[in-house]
């Protein structure tokens, strides 16, 4: 999870990194470096994204208790 | 006893003079000759039994000469009287007008000729009440009282209640329970005044007073259903100016359905019942609350369900992306690799075909310069002692031995003489 920023600037090399694979600009050699730079991406946002939602689903019943007129 | 005067008048002692007179009053006045008398009441006295000072309606006070009725009506009879009264509203008041039925009631013993009371004209009373009533409305309606409270803003979130009401009665209970069981936090500021009788209009007027000096949100005064006698002080003027001209909204909840009061008309809202009011503030927050709290709540969790859900759906489609495009690149490289391949096998193919028909060239050519068929054709080869190959005049010297190599074997000879082609 290193080295990743916040969320959107974390997708905006994500999306960099995809389009570059579009486009067709990468190598073999650096194929594996992006590879593995992208997958430490996606894991960062994953676990950044489940940790989000389990606060979510901490405060989801008191707010509920707002929403249901409790 | 009759004595006899000069002018043989008799004369009568005055308990017989009472007598006769009783018996004369009540021949056409008494309780078997009972007749309707009406007028406006000058004074008026209770403690068990009633008693009225009955004068002509309009008369002034200051004549001396005006006719007054002594009128009275024993406790017996009054207590029926006064529960039907009561029951419409009513109270003798100084100032009212009334019609009594009764009789002519001598009291000798204090020389007084009374009117004892046996029955009250109500319907009479009632009209009175209810004209008076209407005159108020009227004066109330002239003056832009029906419609001043009304004219006031509700706070959006009247949870600073004041209460005028009595403690401890049905109204008030019905009242307060709707608010402390509802969901919101009211504060309730009561003042406990009476809610019925002579003492309630002024207590009412002191407690409406003290609440909108306390900066409260909204007045509610509380009562529960009675008799038109009981609701009768929420037809008072005094209340019902005091709620017209208050700063802060007044709510009213008082006493059943149909009853509709002075105090009712004037006030910026009107519930049917305590319970009815109680409702009717708890929807004003309830709904304050849905518009400002529990909607947007609602769009905050729609929100971050969107928001969860966009950020789920983008990281496994980038995920997918990424393995597809790597596949994708591998496989690229993998049939470049494959073409060139290909390509260097078909090459080498045609070097080496090249390579062959080269050697073959190369062969036919070195066939063309084979010692052995120049030999066979009469060709030697002569090489000096050493083997070496005797190329031309200068390898060899007279006396020298050589070896002449010929197609079917060798020889040796010796050099002789030497010549020079030229010569």
């Amino acid at each position: 999870m290193s080295n990743v920023s916040d969320w959107n600037e974390a997708s905006s090399e994500l999306n960099a990194i995809v389009a570059s694979f579009d486009e067709g600009e990468v190598s073999v050699d650096d194929l594996f470096v992006k590879l593995e730079r992208a997958t430490t991406i996606i894991e960062a946002l994953e676990a950044r994204l489940a940790l989000t939602k389990a606060k979510v689903e901490e405060l989801t019943p008191r707010i509920a208790k707002v929403t249901e007129g409790e | 006893m009759l004595s006899e005067t000069s002018s043989e008048e008799p004369v009568l002692e005055v308990g017989e003079f009472y007598q006769l007179l009783t018996a004369h009053l009540e021949s056409s006045f008494g309780r078997r000759r009972p007749h309707w008398v009406r007028g406006e009441i000058a004074k008026v006295y209770e403690k068990g039994h009633v008693y009225v000072d009955l004068v002509d309606a309009g008369s002034a006070s200051s004549d001396t000469k005006r006719p007054v009725l002594n009128a009275h009506c024993w406790a017996t009879p009054w207590a029926p009287l006064k529960r039907r009264l009561a029951d419409e509203g009513i109270s003798l008041r100084v100032g009212m007008v009334v019609s009594f039925h009764g009789y002519v009631d001598v009291y000798a013993p204090q020389g007084k000729i009374g009117f004892s009371i046996t029955e009250i004209d109500v319907e009479g009373l009632l009209g009175d009440v209810a004209r008076r009533r209407q005159e108020l409305i009227a004066r109330l309606r002239g003056e832009g009282l029906l419609e001043r409270n009304k004219s006031m803003v509700v706070a959006p979130v009247p949870l600073r209640v004041g209460l005028v009401a009595s403690p401890g009665t049905e109204g008030c209970a019905d009242f307060t329970g709707q608010l402390l069981n509802s969901r919101f936090s009211f504060q309730i500021v009561l003042v406990k005044t009476q809610v019925q009788g002579e003492a309630a209009p002024a207590q009412i007027v002191g407690a409406l007073r003290a609440l909108d000096d306390a900066g409260v949100d909204v007045i509610c005064v509380v009562r529960g259903g009675g008799s038109k006698g009981d609701l009768a002080c929420f037809d008072d003027e005094r209340v019902a100016r005091t709620i017209a001209t208050s700063s802060t909204p007044v709510f009213t909840g008082i006493g059943h359905t149909g009853d509709e009061s002075v105090a009712d008309l004037v006030a910026h809202t009107r519930a049917i019942t305590p319970t009815k009011l109680g409702e009717e503030i708890v929807e004003l927050v309830a709904l304050w609350y849905d518009v400002h709290v529990q909607r947007p709540a609602g769009r905050v969790v729609e929100a971050v369900t969107d928001v969860l859900d966009e950020a789920s759906t983008y990281l496994a489609e980038r995920r997918r992306t990424m393995i597809f495009a790597v596949r994708d690149r591998l496989r690229a490289e993998e049939r470049h690799l494959l073409g060139t391949r290909e390509r260097l096998v078909i090459q080498g193919r045609h070097v080496v075909e090249s390579a062959t028909r080269m050697l073959v060239s190369s062969r036919q050519l070195l066939a063309a310069y084979d010692p052995t068929r120049r030999l066979a054709q009469g060709w030697s080869i002569v090489t000096d002692a050493q083997g070496a190959v005797v190329k031309s005049l200068g390898g060899v010297h007279v006396g020298d031995e050589v070896h002449v190599l010929v197609s079917d074997g060798s020889f040796t000879s010796n050099v002789t003489q030497t010549k020079g082609s030229s010569t």
